[in-house]
């Protein structure tokens, strides 16, 4: 069979072979490696392994995606757990700055070719979390993503969609064709992102604060009456803040005076004892540890002028069983002065006084390995102090 | 009150720097995750081994820290629930659950009967999807000795869509369902659903024997899970563990019938222990919690009272939902433990700090003493066992 075009054929150095030249000649051979290379894309586009890098809720999906109804082997598709056996990285979920650079040094042990599917809302943009101090606004800030497929989480029938989109774009791009999205302008009306990406050239940064507040706070015609609240009593079936008993162990430590808005403060050298006697007196079950930031000026109910800026520790221990109770109390202290850790009582306090320790900034003494437990160990901030603003983006990505 | 037994065994200080435990042995450090198939999210320990055995175990978690806490400052207390439900992402139900009934309780909301009754039949049906997918993944985590885990994971998601068609017919999304509202539920059941409930549940419980056959009564499952990661009472009741983790280890403590809320006062619970402790006990007690909440969800579907599912009328944007001065906690039973939320509220419309009680943040605080003594494969076995949820773990 004869080729019907002529090609300009490349006289280097490599193709002096003399078998080149019967290569060449022999009809029909440059057909078979065309037919060849097909092969190769077909085998390529059925068979992408994806390498789950599931952080969060789109992970279940995923999941769900893999598993009995949808089922996306049918497609060739294959989860496999190590990033050097995969084709495609499907970020799904959150990633947050602690857990970017782990994504990168995956994504780095992925062979080549190589692609990314950004699942979710998270994934795509950062979602509700982007403008926080711990989320990434995005992954396409670091990985080159092939495809998004959007939701909260989306169906599993979704990735499968995306998936798809996928094969058809690694086939067009092994024919030479380019790949670009549709331009389809009422499309992007409605896609456009109401907040701009600084290091996307192509969308435009320029949006006035007006203009942000105009796209996302409700018309006066929308806000509604608020919400009417009966008067009726506490519902019964809440276990009380204080019970009884709890209340006469406080009279004998010499509190008194129940607030009405908070657990009764203890003085920070009683604390210890008191946590002791409850434990004896059944509250076996350590419940939480909350410490909140009160700056200058702001306190508890009447108080407000004269508080100078300190911290309130609250905890809350249980019973076990039948007719469980609550007990609950706080310590109040200045920002400079440390509380006395409770992890000597109750082996579950280690973890809460770091969290606290971590978010709030309140030092605990005693405590047997005070380090960060949810930011990076290098962190600066306390970002649940007051003073820390809601909407501080992470520095590297923004 | 329960009676608490103390053994023998020395509880391990998971406070030891490494060099004092043995000079001789050659410790390896293994770094297990925060990207690892069987870390159910992103969650990292390292792990000391002397040949094969932990020797110290250090839980690094914050991988998936999202700031809902902060977000929630900044967001008024009508716009909290969409993003709870994220949390923890296999029970979002509960979730909601949580957060409105705190908010209820500071504004001495009385909450329709039908409307509790709805959310005590909607937490039911989502400890069913979220023990299958515990026992699931669990089964995958055990691996290769159940004929690579996989059967049995597939056959827990097969059962698991059942319930998410249930909830998509309610509320619309497969999860994170934004169906709770302050005072009462945003959905009403629609016409029919109850017949579709009673035949899902129907048919869950009819392949609940050939499940039980695939994990629990399956030797090489039993071979796999007994004895290992033993977690005394007393040590999860100091750690703040509730929960089936609690439960396995045989504390009778479930909040649904120690401080009933919701349903639950009217709708007894048959509370399901065992007394091992390991990897087998907290399996069993997930299986028959599974078993318990087929028999909750057809009495409460039978009891489902008529009337309105909303204390106000329906409202839009209700911005302005203030809440006064003061603090106040309130946990419920999730499929994980004691979920309980901690308002601090100055008498805006947003929380002055907001705190969430996640139960896996205090059942992955039990690795440190239960880890040292087990081999490296167990590691695995003992982490799915426990049924840690990142997403709440780090909020």
């Amino acid at each position: 069979m004869a080729v019907k075009e002529q090609r300009t054929i490349d006289t280097g150095t490599g193709f002096r072979h003399p078998l080149y030249q019967v290569m060449l000649e022999t009809p029909g051979l440059t057909v078979g490696t065309a037919v060849l290379d097909d092969l190769l894309s077909w085998g390529l586009t059925n068979s992408m392994w994806i390498f789950p890098m599931a952080t969060s809720c789109c992970g279940i999906e995923l999941m769900a995606t893999a598993a009995s109804r949808v089922d996306i082997d049918r497609m060739g598709v294959i989860v496999r757990a190590t990033p050097r056996q995969a084709d495609v990285m499907v970020v799904a979920g959150t990633i947050t700055t602690k857990m970017a650079p782990r994504v990168l040094k995956l994504w780095e042990q992925m062979p080549e070719p190589k692609w990314c599917i950004a699942m979710g809302s998270c994934a795509i943009s950062g979602d509700f979390y982007r403008n926080l101090y711990s989320v990434v606004p995005g992954i396409d800030t670091f990985l080159p993503v092939d495809v998004y497929v959007p939701g909260c989480p989306p169906n599993p029938e979704a990735l499968m969609h995306g998936m798809l989109r996928l094969q058809e774009k690694v086939k067009r791009q092994k024919q030479g064709e380019t790949v670009t999205p549709e331009p389809n302008p009422d499309l992007l009306k409605i896609t456009r992102p109401s907040v701009p990406r600084l290091n996307d050239p192509t969308r435009s940064t320029i949006q006035t604060i007006e203009q942000e507040r105009a796209s996302t706070n409700p018309t006066a015609d929308e806000a509604c009456a608020p919400l009417v609240v009966a008067a009726t009593e506490p519902p019964p079936n809440l276990a009380p803040l204080t019970a009884a008993d709890f209340e006469g162990l406080l009279k004998e430590l010499g509190v008194t005076t129940l607030p009405p808005d908070g657990p009764p403060i203890i003085p920070a050298a009683q604390h210890l004892e008191l946590a002791r006697r409850l434990k004896g007196l059944g509250y076996h079950l350590l419940v939480t540890i909350v410490a909140s930031h009160w700056p200058a000026g702001k306190g508890r109910k009447g108080a407000d002028a004269a508080e100078v800026e300190h911290y309130e520790v609250a905890y809350a221990l249980r019973t076990v069983g039948q007719g469980s109770r609550v007990a609950t109390w706080a310590v109040k202290v200045p920002v400079a002065e440390p509380v006395l850790t409770l992890s000597g009582v109750f082996a579950g306090a280690d973890w809460q006084e770091r969290e606290q320790y971590d978010l709030v900034g309140v030092k605990f003494a005693g405590h047997p390995d005070l380090r960060r437990l949810m930011l990076t160990e290098n962190a600066s901030i306390h970002p649940l102090r007051r003073e820390f603003p809601a909407d501080a983006a992470a520095a590297p990505w923004r | 009150m329960t009676q608490l037994t103390v053994s023998a065994r020395p509880r391990p200080n998971p406070y030891l720097p490494i060099d004092s435990l043995d000079p001789e042995a050659e410790l390896m450090l293994l770094h297990f995750g925060p990207q690892h198939p069987s870390t159910h999210g992103v969650f990292r320990m390292d792990l000391y081994l002397d040949g094969e055995i932990i020797v110290k175990a250090v839980p690094y978690v914050g991988y998936l820290h999202r700031a809902v806490e902060k977000l929630c400052e900044k967001l008024t207390y009508v716009q909290q629930t969409p993003i709870v439900d994220k949390n923890d992402y296999v029970a979002p139900m509960t979730n909601e659950q949580a957060l409105v009934m705190v908010f209820e309780a500071m504004l001495k909301l009385e909450v329709p009967r039908r409307a509790r009754w709805m959310r005590s039949l909607f937490a039911e049906l989502q400890r069913i999807a979220s023990h299958l997918l515990a026992i699931g993944t669990f089964s995958l985590d055990l691996g290769g000795a159940l004929g690579g885990g996989s059967t049995a994971f597939i056959y827990c998601f097969r059962e698991r869509e059942l319930i998410l068609d249930l909830f998509e017919d309610v509320t619309g999304s497969r999860f994170h369902y934004n169906t709770h509202t302050i005072g009462g539920n945003r959905h009403d059941l629609p016409v029919g659903w109850g017949a579709k409930v009673k035949a899902a549940l129907e048919l869950i419980e009819s392949r609940m024997p050939e499940f039980a056959a695939l994990t629990i009564e399956n030797h090489l499952f039993q071979q796999r899970t007994k004895g290992v990661g033993v977690l005394e009472g007393a040590l999860a009741l100091e750690l703040g563990i509730t929960g089936a983790n609690l439960r396995a280890s045989g504390v009778d403590h479930d909040l649904r019938r120690d401080a009933p809320y919701s349903a639950y006062d009217e709708v007894k619970v048959k509370v399901a222990t065992a007394s091992g402790g390991d990897c087998y006990a907290r399996s069993i007690v997930r299986v028959e919690e599974v078993k318990e909440s087929i028999r909750l969800c057809r009495a409460l579907l039978d009891g489902m009272p008529e009337g309105p599912i909303n204390s106000g009328k329906p409202v839009k944007l209700p911005v302005q939902t203030k809440i006064p001065v003061g603090q106040t906690y309130v946990g419920i039973e999730t499929p994980r433990g004691e979920l309980g939320t901690w308002v601090i509220a100055d008498g805006t419309q947003n929380p002055y700090r907001l705190k969430i009680r996640p139960p896996s943040l205090h059942a992955l605080a039990a690795l440190p003493y239960i880890l040292p003594g087990q081999t490296v494969s167990d590691a695995v076995a003992i982490l799915g066992s426990l049924d840690p949820i990142m997403g709440e773990v780090d909020r």
